[in-house]
């Protein structure tokens, strides 16, 4: 880094390159050591810059507890990146700890309270010889379980360290150890724990939350004051780091771009992603510095200058960088929020009608009008001078241009700006709608599913359409169009077969009279579930979570793609559902003809298969067939 | 320990592994054998009674399968545009002209049962569509309706110009020790109870169904006996080990229907490691069965040679069994004083018709057996039982772990076990009760199974020298990658994932 200082145009130091370079360190950089709570101490004093504080809503009740006297003990667990030492030690200090001994290398730590009782800290479990983490976990059981009140253990670790230490400390005693199931419960959100045993799961905050705490932290910090005065962002000069530090901060369409991003975030938590705050890190700054140029792919201060002379500003767009494209995608792919990011396929994913725009707008008479808002308004990311060669070079251009990859260079351009429409188009632009933009065509749908429900007002009818007929058609095999009702279909055999035409039962699409189907919050994972009912017996009825792309699958089943092209994982998931909702089936009937036995009409009479037929219209409809028996 | 059993030339395979196991017989034509067994012990099923043989009499069902597989007029008639009443008479006609005359002549009944002839073709169709192998090339006396009550089941026949027999082509006695073994299980009792409960309910709507197209039940003429001593052994873990597996599956909250595939695939893997396991006893091999498994993954695993190897070692296990069986009578004291007796010849030969029932005893045979010396005749034996064990016996293991979905060639030239998703998912359902940890359910796998598919089951592979641990690590994550893909893995971080029953077990919800 010296050296590029070096060879920059002015001797003097842009006046925020230290902070820049502090916060590049959080960036995704093979090594960032910053984003370990071990080195932040050393990179602060030597940048001389206010730390990145961040609240955490664990902290405040966790020291409360530890310093109320409650009894028992503490466990402090994590996703790597979640902030468990950064939990553990400011426990530690706010307990009267020394910084000096924490710093120190072993990994035991005790700590005398005032109340006379003994803190034991074990800052990463994951460091314990077996010897070590027996005694920690056999006082950790005494503490919880016992009668040990003077001594108690505060332990950092990640979920599956303590489970596995746990299962095999019982192995090794001959029994099941008591505090596993409970503390697996508990990170499963499926049980409670014991009174003595308190639990923080770091893993387990709003990521939305988190991450409008991360940008406001980043973006506004006071450090920023100091690129005002300059003169790499001055007299009509673009400093991309800047330019991308203000949009962020919403100087460009307010805070649809967080407001995207934060989509984004929520969507891939619902998917089941978890995001530590280290990538949240990781990726704001990311955003900021990411440039495909500059040195391992962010950019300091000192490179500004070259970069602007070199006239690619624009390949230091935030859009790209939210994806860590400016990075090889192997470093990318390391991170869980750029992996998680890659799922939503924006930048390959398009419609027609914004492809259309992006090809022909500035030529096509029909088009230029939404051209010139949507894209050539922008003269930084957009429109710019590099963007239209390559779109003139492609349209008009030699033979070249279309074949050996001759394209090439301009379908990353394509790629680049349908990112960018993804954070820029409009809530309700008529013609483009951002969702498009992504593989989750559903999601503004879904989330909007999840908020209704959420704030317990009525969920949206074509919604629930689309739901029932992705169901049905799942359930049956059959291309139904019915949204009112919800026909549990078997083909007889398995319930794996494709076509299932038999109708075992149906039911209403909205709960009536205690049966039927109702869309309900799950309280446990926050989601959206469909919750079903067959019969008024008990144990009659099963719940299906919503997950985005679950969710997706039906709308997009429901909109006629084959279920097995899009996702073997969720037709799967459904298949056992169906299959659950079989079962349910049979035990009612079972319960039925129990009754029927007793009237006697079981063996003699009739038998009646229901049919699942369809009309042209795509309506489908049971028709019994009756058999007689002789 | 003398086995006598008819029309068997000799008895080596019987020995180690019963009468018998047969590879043509794959694990859904066990179970149906099965089902038959117990459909006709339904008062007492599965119960253990070692003095007395299994008697049953099987089912026919000559008019049902007729009218399934025999009968490929339904879809013309009912596409013509003929009224209701020509389509019967006309299909009747053609019905009958390849009928087998064993009181199917005569099918009026159906049509006092279906009020049109299109719903009894589609209730035909119906049918079909969940048979097994209904559009295979085998006889149409092979081809079985799905076991959805007492009277959907019927033994395994061959129909042609000169009646019908037992040619024991694919009902060869595999389900009968299968009954066998369950019934001598601990929790056997209970498993049989559970099973006729939930399968031999005939007042079922499929059920129902059948019975209408059967008609009254056609039994066989004769009934047929299990002996006793057609399994060799009174107890083996691994008798214990599916009848708790069975439970296990049947105690999950999914269809009954659902619960026959797991119980199918079950049957066969816990039926295979048996077949391998008293293959190993017998060739002096104590070491626990073991599979080393590849996880197919997009990208080429260095686990494949190994499962490769595994997998042929396992192939050549049985005929080692059957050739030391044999030798093993040169090791018994009684040879010892056979061959220092006045008549060594005939003392050996006496020994070797006790143990193996050969040589056949006043035959006029081309060999003269009497006048050969006690090891020729071994030598013999071992000839003659390993041409045989190569017919059958000897193929078992690749039949049936191909069949289960154990083994595969994908992407490989030779055959290495590789499971497939059907047989994981009934591994999971067998083994995770709500949910387990990643880990554990490998663990348990190995334990059960002698499934290695992780780094920590296959530790001693590393030790030798025999695979690198970040390569088993490896095959331990495409394996839960597959597990999330089928929705039976769920991700708590990255350090930590469970393995989820989703049909966990019954009341829940």
């Amino acid at each position: 880094m010296e050296s590029s200082i070096a060879q920059d145009q002015s001797p003097i130091s842009p006046p925020a390159s230290s902070w820049i370079r502090f916060l590049r360190s959080y960036g995704p950089t093979p090594n960032n050591l910053n984003l370990f709570d071990e080195y932040v101490a050393g990179a602060l004093s030597r940048a001389k810059v206010q730390p990145i504080t961040l609240t955490s809503p664990h902290m405040e009740a966790m020291q409360q507890r530890a310093a109320s006297g409650a009894l028992g003990s503490i466990l402090i667990a994590g996703t790597a990146g979640d902030g468990k030492t950064y939990h553990c030690r400011s426990l530690w200090m706010s307990l009267g700890g020394a910084m000096k001994v924490w710093s120190a290398p072993d990994s035991i730590k005790t700590l005398d309270l005032a109340d006379g009782r003994r803190a034991v800290f074990v800052k990463d479990l994951s460091e314990l010889s077996d010897e070590q983490s027996d005694a920690v976990l056999d006082l950790l059981e005494r503490s919880v379980l016992g009668e040990e009140n003077t001594k108690f253990v505060v332990i950092a670790t990640n979920h599956g360290q303590i489970l596995e230490r746990l299962r095999d400390l019982g192995i090794r005693q001959h029994r099941v150890h008591p505090l596993r199931k409970p503390i697996q419960e508990a990170f499963l959100l499926s049980g409670g724990l014991h009174e003595r045993l308190a639990l923080y799961d770091l893993s387990r905050t709003a990521h939305r939350q988190s991450l409008e705490e991360v940008i406001s932290a980043v973006a506004e910090h006071p450090e920023w004051e100091n690129c005002q005065r300059c003169a790499l962002q001055n007299e009509g000069r673009i400093c991309p780091i800047f330019e991308n530090r203000n949009r962020l901060m919403g100087s460009i369409n307010g805070v649809r771009f967080s407001d995207r991003l934060g989509d984004l975030v929520e969507t891939s938590r619902l998917n089941g992603w978890h995001l530590p705050v280290r990538d949240l890190l990781a990726l704001v700054s990311n955003i900021i510095l990411g440039h495909p140029d500059a040195k391992e792919d962010l950019m300091s201060c000192s490179e500004v200058g070259r970069i602007q002379s070199a006239g690619t500003v624009e390949k230091g767009r935030l859009y790209d960088n939210v994806f860590g494209a400016n990075l090889p995608r192997r470093r990318a792919m390391d991170r869980s929020v750029f992996k998680a990011f890659s799922t939503f396929g924006i930048g390959e994913e398009t419609s027609n009608g914004s492809d259309g725009l992006l090809v022909y707008g500035a030529d096509d008479a029909k088009l230029s009008e939404a051209f010139k808002k949507l894209v050539g308004s922008d003269q930084v990311y957009g429109a710019t001078a590099t963007y239209i060669a390559a779109q003139q070079h492609y349209l008009e251009g030699d033979e070249a241009a279309r074949i050996d990859g001759g394209q090439e260079n301009f379908l990353s351009h394509l790629a680049a700006q349908r990112r960018r429409l993804f954070f820029t188009l409009p809530e309700n632009e008529p013609d483009y709608h951002y969702w498009d933009m992504t593989a989750f065509r559903y999601a503004g749908d879904y989330l909007e599913l999840a908020e209704a429900l959420f704030e317990r007002k009525a969920v949206s009818e074509t919604i629930r359409a689309r739901l029932v007929r992705g169901l049905n058609r799942v359930m049956t095999g059959l291309l139904l169009e019915n949204s009112d009702r919800i026909f549990v279909a078997s083909s007889g055999g398995f319930t794996q077969s494709r076509i299932s035409v038999l109708c075992d039962t149906q039911t209403t699409a909205r709960r009536q009279g205690g049966l039927g189907m109702a869309i309900k919050l799950d309280p446990q994972t926050d989601r959206p579930a469909l919750d079903i009912i067959l019969g008024h017996a008990p144990g009659s009825g099963a719940q299906f979570t919503l997950s985005p792309v679950r969710f997706e699958f039906l709308c997009r089943v429901a909109e006629g793609a084959l279920p097995g092209s899009f996702s073997n994982e969720c037709l799967e998931d459904l298949l056992a559902f169906k299959a659950k909702l079989l079962r349910k089936a049979e035990r009612l009937r079972s319960l039925l003809t129990a009754d029927d036995d007793e009237e006697g009409s079981a063996e003699e009479g009739a038998l009646t298969l229901n049919f699942i037929e369809i009309e042209k219209d795509g309506h489908g409809f049971t028709r019994p067939s009756t058999i007689r028996i002789v | 320990m003398p086995l006598n059993i008819e029309k068997v030339d000799f008895t080596v395979d019987e020995h180690i592994w019963g009468h018998r196991l047969y590879d043509e017989q794959l694990p859904h034509l066990t179970v149906l054998e099965f089902l038959s067994v117990l459909g006709a012990n339904r008062a007492n099923p599965l119960a253990n009674d070692r003095t007395t043989d299994v008697r049953y009499m099987p089912q026919q069902q000559i008019r049902l399968r007729g009218l399934l597989f025999n009968n490929p007029y339904v879809e013309t008639v009912r596409d013509r545009g003929d009224p209701d009443e020509d389509k019967w008479r006309d299909w009747m006609e053609l019905f009958k002209k390849d009928a087998t005359g064993r009181d199917d002549l005569d099918m009026e009944y159906l049509r006092k049962s279906f009020l049109t002839f299109d719903d009894f073709a589609k209730a035909l169709e119906l049918l079909r569509s969940s048979s097994f192998e209904a559009r295979s090339n085998k006889r149409w006396s092979s081809k079985f309706v799905f076991p959805f009550g007492p009277d959907a089941l019927y033994e395994d026949l061959r129909i042609d110009s000169g009646g019908v027999s037992n040619d024991r082509r694919f009902f060869a006695r595999t389900g009968e020790l299968l009954y066998l073994m369950l019934s001598r299980a601990s929790n056997g009792r209970e498993l049989g109870k559970k099973l006729v409960e939930r399968l031999f309910d005939a007042s079922v709507p499929m059920n129902r169904l059948v019975k209408v197209l059967q008609g009254e039940p056609q039994h066989a003429e004769a009934t047929k006996i299990i002996g006793q001593r057609y399994l060799p052994y009174e107890t083996h873990p691994r008798f214990d080990r599916m009848c708790d597996d069975w439970l296990a599956i049947l105690s999950r909250d999914i269809p009954v229907y659902d619960a026959l595939e797991h119980l199918i695939t079950s049957a066969g893997l816990n039926l295979l490691l048996y077949f391998l396991e008293c293959a190993k006893a017998h060739s002096g091999d104590d070491e626990p069965v073991e599979m080393v498994c590849e996880i197919i993954s997009r990208e080429r695993t260095k686990i494949r040679s190994l499962s490769g190897k595994s997998y042929q070692a396992h192939q050549a296990v049985s005929e080692r069994a059957v050739v030391s069986f044999i030798e093993s009578i040169k090791l018994e004291p009684e040879w010892t004083v056979a061959l220092e007796s006045s008549d060594p010849e005939g003392e050996c030969l006496k020994l070797m018709r006790e143990r193996f029932q050969w040589p056949p005893a006043g035959r006029d045979d081309d060999d003269d057996y009497e006048r050969l010396r006690g090891d020729e005749l071994v030598r013999n034996l071992v000839e003659k039982a390993k041409s045989r064990h190569d017919q059958h016996f000897g193929k078992i293991h690749s039949m049936w772990s191909k069949s289960i979905g154990l083994s595969s060639r994908r992407l490989a030239r030779g055959n290495r076990y590789a499971p497939n998703d059907r047989l994981l998912k009934t591994l999971v359902i067998t083994v995770v009760d709500e949910r387990m940890q990643f880990d554990e359910f490998l663990h348990e796998l190995r334990r059960r199974y002698g499934i290695v598919i992780g780094d920590a089951e296959g530790a001693h592979l590393v030790k030798q020298n025999l695979v690198d641990q970040e390569a088993l690590s490896e095959n331990r994550s495409n394996l839960e990658a597959r597990l999330l893909g089928l929705g039976l893995v769920r991700r708590l971080s990255d350090s930590c994932s469970f393995v989820e029953n989703p049909f966990a077990s019954e009341g829940k919800n």
